[in-house]
């Protein structure tokens, strides 16, 4: 009995393995015919992170315009003739949900290719299982260092914006460069985001390094930061810089306020530097404590008036009032999804005429072009050993509720 | 001579055969996908099946169930990624570290009732995610964890479902005897226990800590099933929805946990999925992804649920089955008059 059940899955397996060579040869990339491309992505549409959920809308919008339009190239609708399917769901930034739903998506949904899942956790949680299954996740939207570094460990993985390193070491090397003497303080988040500011920012410095006085961490749990800014206003720095997240960065402007201590310069992380959050820390605080306060940014700002005759905010206000009508114009998560969505079309495009896995993956290594929803001169640029597509920045000062460049572009590459 | 079984153990052994059986054939219709969901269906079966004991059996009520999973989850993910381990051979230890946290939590426990003992164990999952986001160096803080083995949803649902299936037949033998007429009676008035002998403080704490124990386990198997472990896995709604699930599953059923376990994994996370499959022949057009749609579905369903079967889904079937069986020309009750009926019948 035994040895006939043994002969039995012998020749089962046998059978199996004949279709399965049988079959991989000619097999295509799932997601992909001549007429569709099925994308999709994980968000937070819901919970403590959905104010990010203005994302994926802004990319569906830059789809349903691609979709419709007729491309001067080739004539045709959609990337190639292929209609893009844009798929996402909501995790509500918890990596239990993001496991879950990325699996729909890869083996339910069958899409060619994620990009754009949000949030470093959630995105690390998934890490493992999409470079396993050889599906690339491109341009996650977070920019911790990990998504770009560990490239040889994780070839399907790769970020789209400046990482929190570099980012830090641009204001490392300003400050250097324009404040030598200053003295500087720092408040962190402390943990890997605020850990990852403050190194960019010493290494930016470089022999400087000393000028900072003191560095005082928060934890992420803390319902305040008084005691934290209370030091840094002891201390008598001269220069203040807040690596945290929205909400700490307007308790941080509100506690100034209430012990009337105005730095000379106050650097803000990109991260927290958005209309909507300053708006709230004004609320906290006042003009005056906020007023001056130093960030950078890569994209161009659609509620700035500098850019109102701008081509390309242009069509993302004509494309917002079209395909998500009534949504907040100014609000800079559409735009960061339409101008992120560019580049998805962009990269399919760089893929060849009948994109693979494979094909897309390469041509993600090999980005070298200008996306017109970033600011004037800024170039992507990737390599196989370089997987930061966005490195150039502008720093950018914020005065009467609204951001003013200033300078020239900074490249944050290599450091 | 043997004693023979009552028709209500006849009835439980049955059930339990029946799922057995069920659960050995699922895999040969349902996807991979689908596989990897009754992993996660299984996890909080197990938790529920913890949170049933305490709660539907000893009636303490709690709202740190998740927390108790975040230790299983921890422990499996420290151990297996630092330390070496086989995620297997992990699983026990998170069962038994939450499990020692849950006995002695249930000492505190002791002096506090009701809505002040929820509250009390509310405070489990909020302080240790504080904990795990101080302690980085050993919990990996707030950026969190992988596991370095990625299941396929077959090998998840085959390590979570065997487990599942020996814990309920641990809690079903545990409830049938001494220490469970023990649980009920602390359920039903603990002056009428304490005055038949029942130790108060070695009962009420060791329910904790039983009902610690498979959140653990559970915990465990979750962490293992997502390959991923941060303090963002454990948020506070967890544990309510572990609560939701077993009255939605029906208080004192351990069958019913198995429909609380289905509610929590597919009406949670795919509630607007059901709206965008239910509006569409109302002819009804609204956005499943707008925020909140699916919190909204999600508490129409509960409302339903708890309208159409107030003791749960157990209660329900429990009610049809005796509708069915009733023999015509009887009473409904075969109770002498004014004899107190069981409200709630254990499975």
């Amino acid at each position: 009995m035994r040895k006939r059940f043994g002969v039995l899955v012998a020749a089962f397996l046998a059978a199996g393995a004949a279709c399965v060579t049988a079959l991989g040869g000619a097999q295509a990339d799932p997601g992909i015919t001549q007429r569709t491309i099925v994308l999709g992505g994980t968000f937070p549409l819901t919970g403590i992170a959905s104010s990010y959920a203005p994302i994926p809308v802004g990319m569906k919008v830059y789809f349903s315009y691609i979709n419709a339009r007729r491309a001067a190239a080739d004539k045709k609708r959609g990337i190639g003739g292929r209609q893009v399917i844009w798929k996402y769901y909501d995790d509500g930034y918890n990596p239990a949900n993001t496991a879950q739903q990325t699996r729909k998506l890869v083996e339910e949904d069958k899409v060619f290719a994620l990009f754009a899942g949000l949030g470093t956790e959630p995105q690390q949680s998934v890490v493992n299982y999409l470079n396993q299954r050889k599906v690339p996740q491109l341009f996650v939207s977070t920019g911790a260092t990990e998504f770009g570094a560990n490239y040889k460990q994780n070839p399907y993985t790769m970020g789209w914006q400046p990482d929190y390193l570099a980012e830090g070491t641009i204001y490392g090397k300003y400050a250097a460069q324009n404040w030598p003497t200053k003295k500087i303080a720092v408040i962190y988040q402390n943990d890997d985001y605020g850990k990852n500011y403050l190194q960019g920012l010493k290494a930016g410095l470089g022999s400087k390094a000393s000028n900072i006085i003191t560095e005082q961490g928060f934890d992420v749990t803390a319902t305040s930061v008084a005691q934290q800014v209370a030091a840094v206003r002891q201390s008598g720095a001269d220069v203040m810089c807040i690596f945290a997240t929205p909400a700490k960065t307007i308790a941080v402007y509100g506690t100034m306020k209430a012990l009337r201590y105005r730095p000379e310069e106050v650097i803000l992380n990109s991260v927290s530097a958005t209309e909507s959050t300053l708006k709230l820390a004004l609320a906290n605080a006042d003009a005056g404590t906020i007023d001056g306060s130093i960030s950078v940014t890569y994209t161009k700002d659609p509620a700035s008036p500098v850019y109102a005759n701008d081509a390309s905010v242009k069509l993302y206000k004509q494309l917002m009032a079209k395909y998500a009508p009534g949504a907040d114009l100014n609000n800079g998560y559409y735009y960061y999804g339409v101008a992120k969505a560019y580049d998805v079309v962009k990269l399919i495009q760089a893929a060849g005429k009948n994109p693979t896995r494979a094909s897309l993956l390469k041509a993600a290594q090999n980005i070298n072009w200008v996306n017109p929803f970033l600011l004037p001169g800024v170039k992507e640029r990737t390599t196989g050993a370089d997987r930061y597509p966005i490195s150039q920045v502008k720093l950018i000062r914020f005065n009467d509720g609204v951001w003013t460049e200033f300078g020239s572009l900074i490249e944050g590459r290599g450091t | 001579m043997a004693l023979r079984p009552s028709r209500q153990t006849l009835i439980a052994v049955g059930t339990m055969l029946a799922g057995a059986v069920v659960i050995v054939l699922l895999p040969l219709v349902l996807s991979d996908t689908n596989e990897y969901r009754f992993a996660f269906v299984g996890a909080f079966f197990i938790a529920a099946l913890g949170l049933q004991i305490l709660t539907g059996y000893t009636g303490q009520i709690s709202l740190g169930h998740g927390g108790f999973m975040m230790i299983g989850a921890y422990t499996t993910t420290i151990l297996s990624v630092d330390h070496g381990w086989d995620d297997l051979a992990t699983i026990p230890f998170g069962g038994m570290i939450a499990g020692v946290v849950g006995f002695l939590f249930g000492f505190p426990a002791l002096r506090l009732r009701g809505a002040y003992l929820a509250l009390a164990t509310f405070a489990i999952p909020l302080a240790l995610i504080s904990i795990a986001k101080k302690y980085s160096d050993f919990t990996g803080g707030g950026g969190g964890k992988s596991l370095t083995r990625v299941l396929t949803g077959h090998e998840a649902y085959t390590i979570t479902w065997p487990i599942a299936g020996v814990l309920l037949l641990v809690a079903w033998f545990l409830l049938r005897g001494r220490l469970g007429r023990a649980f009920r009676t602390v359920r039903e008035s603990e002056i009428a226990a304490v005055s038949s002998g029942v130790n108060l403080t070695l009962t009420k704490t060791l329910a904790f800590g039983i009902s610690a124990f498979y959140a653990g386990i559970a915990g465990s198997l979750y962490a293992i099933t997502i390959g991923f472990v941060n303090p963002d896995t454990f948020q506070i709604d967890l544990s309510i929805l572990l609560l939701t699930g077993i009255v939605v599953g029906g208080l004192g059923s351990l069958v019913g946990v198995v429909f609380g376990a289905l509610f929590i994994e597919y009406v949670r996370l795919y509630a607007s999925d059901i709206l965008d499959k239910v509006q569409s022949p109302f002819g009804v057009g609204l956005d499943p992804r707008t925020a909140g749609a699916g919190a909204v579905v999600y508490g129409v369903i509960l409302l339903l649920i708890l309208y159409v079967a107030p003791t749960g889904v157990a209660g329900l079937i429990q009610t049809a089955f005796r509708t069915f069986t009733r023999r015509p020309y009887t009473s409904e009750s075969t109770e002498p008059p004014g004899q107190v009926v069981p409200t709630r019948r254990e499975a």
